[in-house]
């Protein structure tokens, strides 16, 4: 076994190797396949959506399901919706976070341990935990049914703070002391050198809170009632889930269900060439211990 | 004396107060206010109109005595909890596999296909599921007819629900976790590995002996904030749940938002989604001593 100086591969490595590839395989295909599945789907006619069969190709091509969801279903406006709830709260959300990473990052000042503290509690205690209270007070705010409440609800966050604290933590504090000195104030400092040098920060919190926005689906629930306001998430669940369990009347079709699945998924597949170079610092901050 | 050192400190960093005006704005009217009322919901009984009666711990006794409750918590456990100990288990698996990968180009491939189900929401991965695992026309049914199988009504059946929960809900988070752990494994000191080597040792005493002693503090930081995240599921169970499954797929946090959003019985939600807080908050103790504590500060 254990013969080698260097790693000349062995003959129960090559076999390894031939097993592990097969495995690598299979794995792809169970992540792949559904989605293949799904693309196939949403562009065949609505017979041949229903029809048993392992469809990975759409025999005959068909635009129905999309017409459907344009035309009839009318996904735009929920569409719209998302868009600005994700939008918006992504711009306030690294704003807000930016903002107070600054202040954490470049002076002391008396309360910073007790807001410190408060900040960094709130990834202790979960949203879902406080629905009620949350609803009861955005209720008396006025914010039910306003796609506001989700864009302000989750403004700053412990996490995005933290990762944008360790961008700022490694900016030369000369660099703000002689802007300082040339009389340049702390919104000025903030702007025109924190902000410029820490972008691949910036755009981490960006991306992943865009992400996020988008996919929002909680706060939707707990806040929006009035189909007019729908986001994109709640308008795709009563596409994809109502009509599938009272499956009696007026069923959205598979082939329209699944053209609102792709129609859903593909800002976050333009999005995610980009997403994939800050990985690492994005999911891994917190989990992975240097 | 110390006033005015005080004053003057203060008014040095007047900027750092108004940057984190917002924030502090937001923390205190949007969050500690909702946490500080719906701890006092907990002890009072609830009236639309406002006012209510001080009921002491009658809501948490309640909680104890209700069977629906435990029942929840039971398929909270089962769903997040299975589906937490069998996604480690294959994240840690396969991202050992892939480190094995020597050609760059088909790891960076694989690693990316196999993230995809974790960008999308919980109603695009279930909406797909629920599709493929339909008896009429989908691609699971449609495999098993070929090897002779008849369909079945998966997602209509009390004995697939949790099951199903537990493997779509793997098969989400799958690709995240390999992307911490592979991160994890790279962060290893090659010259230790090039160490063993000259000792003599062979691949898998390398797996065994470095990487995944390598790996513990990230596998425990990753299991604690995953478990934080069991008792917090709502959307996978709110999307794939159907009435013929229900009673074994809701879960703590879809219960409460039934009883106090749907059935306006706000006290006792909130009594309900106050407890699991409690048990959350002592988790996160577990948690934050396991990371490094100067990340935090």
């Amino acid at each position: 076994m254990s013969e080698g100086l260097t790693f000349r591969p062995s003959r129960s490595y090559r076999v390894f190797q031939v097993i592990n590839g097969v495995i690598m395989v299979a794995l792809v295909l169970t992540m792949v396949m559904p989605f293949v599945n799904t693309l196939a789907l949403s562009f065949s006619t609505p017979l041949n959506s229903m029809q048993p069969g392992i469809v990975l190709w759409p025999n005959p091509f068909s635009l129905s399901g999309y017409e459907v969801l344009f035309k009839q279903i009318d996904i735009v406006r929920p569409l719209l919706n998302n868009t600005y709830v994700a939008v918006a709260g992504t711009l306030l959300h690294v704003l807000l976070s930016a903002l107070t990473a600054y202040a954490l990052v470049r002076r002391p000042f008396p309360g910073r341990r007790l807001f410190v503290f408060l900040l960094l509690a709130t990834m202790m205690i979960p949203l879902e935990n406080i629905m009620i209270p949350i609803y009861v007070v955005y209720k008396e705010l006025g914010l039910l049914n306003t796609l506001n409440a989700i864009v302000i609800s989750g403004a700053v966050s412990g996490f995005s703070v933290l990762l944008l604290k360790n961008f700022f933590a490694g900016i030369p504090v000369e660099l703000a002391e002689s802007a300082e000195i040339d009389g340049a104030n702390d919104l000025r400092v903030f702007a025109q050198i924190y902000l410029p040098l820490s972008l691949a920060g910036l755009a981490t919190v960006t991306l992943f809170q865009f992400v996020g926005k988008w996919n929002n689906f909680f706060e939707a629930v707990l806040f929006i009632s009035d189909t007019s306001k729908y986001t994109l998430q709640i308008a795709l669940k009563s596409l994809i889930i109502n009509s599938d369990i009272t499956s009696t009347t007026d069923a959205v079709v598979k082939n329209t269900q699944m053209a609102g699945v792709i129609v859903s998924v593909l800002p976050l597949l333009i999005l995610y060439p980009f997403l994939q170079r800050f990985f690492t610092s994005g999911i891994t901050l917190g989990a992975v211990k240097e | 004396m110390m006033q005015r050192k005080w004053m003057r400190e203060i008014y040095k960093a007047r900027y750092m107060y108004f940057m984190i005006s917002p924030a502090l704005l937001f923390l205190v009217v949007l969050f500690y206010t909702p946490v500080v009322r719906g701890l006092m919901m907990t002890f009072y009984e609830f009236r639309i109109r406002g006012g209510g009666e001080f009921v002491g711990l009658a809501n948490y006794l309640q909680v104890v005595r209700d069977p629906d409750f435990w029942r929840v918590v039971k398929n909270t456990l089962v769903i997040g909890g299975g589906s937490l100990l069998l996604s480690f288990f294959l994240q840690v698996a396969i991202a050992l596999l892939l480190n094995e990968i020597r050609n760059s180009f088909s790891r960076q491939t694989i690693q990316t296909v196999i993230y995809l189900p974790h960008l999308f929401s919980w109603v695009v991965v279930g909406g797909i599921w629920i599709s493929l695992l339909s008896p009429s026309g989908g691609l699971v049914n449609a495999l098993l007819a070929r090897l002779g199988i008849e369909p079945t009504y998966f997602m209509a059946k009390e004995s697939w629900a949790q099951p199903i929960f537990i493997l779509t809900s793997v098969w989400k988070s799958l690709g995240y976790g390999c992307i911490i752990f592979l991160a994890a494994i790279t962060q290893i000191n090659p010259v230790l590995y090039e160490a063993a080597a000259i000792d003599g040792a062979n691949r898998w005493q390398l797996v065994r002996s470095i990487t995944l002693p390598g790996l513990y503090s990230t596998m425990l930081v990753v299991f604690l904030l995953n478990l934080l995240g069991v008792l917090r599921i709502f959307d996978q169970s709110y999307i794939m749940s159907n009435p013929a499954i229900i009673r074994s797929t809701d879960v703590v946090m879809t219960y409460t938002y039934r009883l106090g959003i749907v059935r306006l019985k706000m006290d006792y939600a909130a009594t309900v989604a106050y407890v699991i807080l409690a048990m959350t908050i002592v988790l996160s103790f577990f948690y934050l001593s396991a990371v490094r504590s100067d990340v935090l500060d």
